[in-house]
């Protein structure tokens, strides 16, 4: 949740995602950019609901597989618990397993 | 965790079910009484029922494309939802059902919302700021906000062309 987390996270693979903050490379997709913060702790949400679909959808992409952070930018405690309420969004067909 | 055993075992539940689309009022008033009534053999509560009714379901369950949906909120022990979850299974009326434990992270989440409200608190108290933000500065906040949101935007769409 710190700013040491944030910075450390970008390693390996992620590496793409991060470079877009240094603009320019960013050519025709400059404004694309991806700003990397958790929207859970920017918009102080405590409880992530399981019935709340709204609030799960942007981080379901079109195949209903549940979006790495290193793509999202959620933070780790965030992401647990985005989990497992994705999981019983699923149970109860709030959500899909699987979009072919 | 001494302060959990004090609480008894009382704990909160939520229950999720749904039922094929068709589903007569009848039928649903039935199965609420024959949920209550387990609920009572355990000496639990129930908190708040509430009827999200018809919703598409995101893939079939039982051969069925929508489904009535009905959330109860229970108070009780923990036997009841065993009880409960072998109930449901067995009933064809329920195509699909899910009993979640809530009172745990409700009380998470509650702690860290209070926890947030303190440290903000005592850090604008330090700052001889009175301890909660008035009206007019949450709409200079709302305000500033908007600005730098929008002066990025422009540089970006600036850098661009």
């Amino acid at each position: 949740m710190s700013d040491m987390d944030r910075d450390s996270r970008g390693g390996g693979r992620s590496g793409g995602a991060k470079r877009e903050g240094g603009d320019k490379a960013g050519g025709r997709r400059g404004f694309f950019r991806r700003r990397r913060v958790c929207k859970f702790c920017v918009e102080k949400i405590d409880y992530i609901n399981y019935k709340d679909v709204k609030m799960l959808a942007p981080f379901i992409p079109e195949r209903g597989k549940i979006q790495p952070r290193r793509i999202s930018g959620v933070c780790a405690t965030h992401q647990r618990a985005l989990q497992t309420a994705i999981k019983r969004a699923r149970q109860i067909a709030l959500v899909p397993y699987v979009t072919d | 965790m001494s302060t959990r055993r004090h609480m008894s075992n009382v704990r909160q539940y939520e229950l999720v079910y749904i039922t094929p689309a068709e589903t007569t009022e009848e039928a649903l008033a039935e199965l609420h009484q024959q949920v209550v009534a387990v609920v009572d053999r355990f000496g639990g509560t129930i908190e708040k029922t509430e009827s999200w009714g018809r919703r598409r379901l995101t893939y079939e369950i039982a051969g069925q494309r929508e489904g009535v949906y009905v959330l109860e909120l229970i108070n009780g022990p923990a036997a009841l939802t065993a009880e409960l979850d072998r109930r449901l299974r067995v009933l064809d009326i329920v195509i699909r059902h899910m009993i979640v434990r809530v009172d745990e992270e409700l009380a998470i989440a509650d702690r860290a919302r209070t926890r947030r409200k303190t440290a903000m608190a005592a850090r604008r108290v330090r700052r001889g700021l009175p301890p909660e933000p008035t009206e007019s500065e949450r709409q200079r906040r709302a305000e500033e906000d908007d600005d730098a949101d929008g002066g990025m935007e422009q540089m970006f769409r600036g850098g661009d062309r």
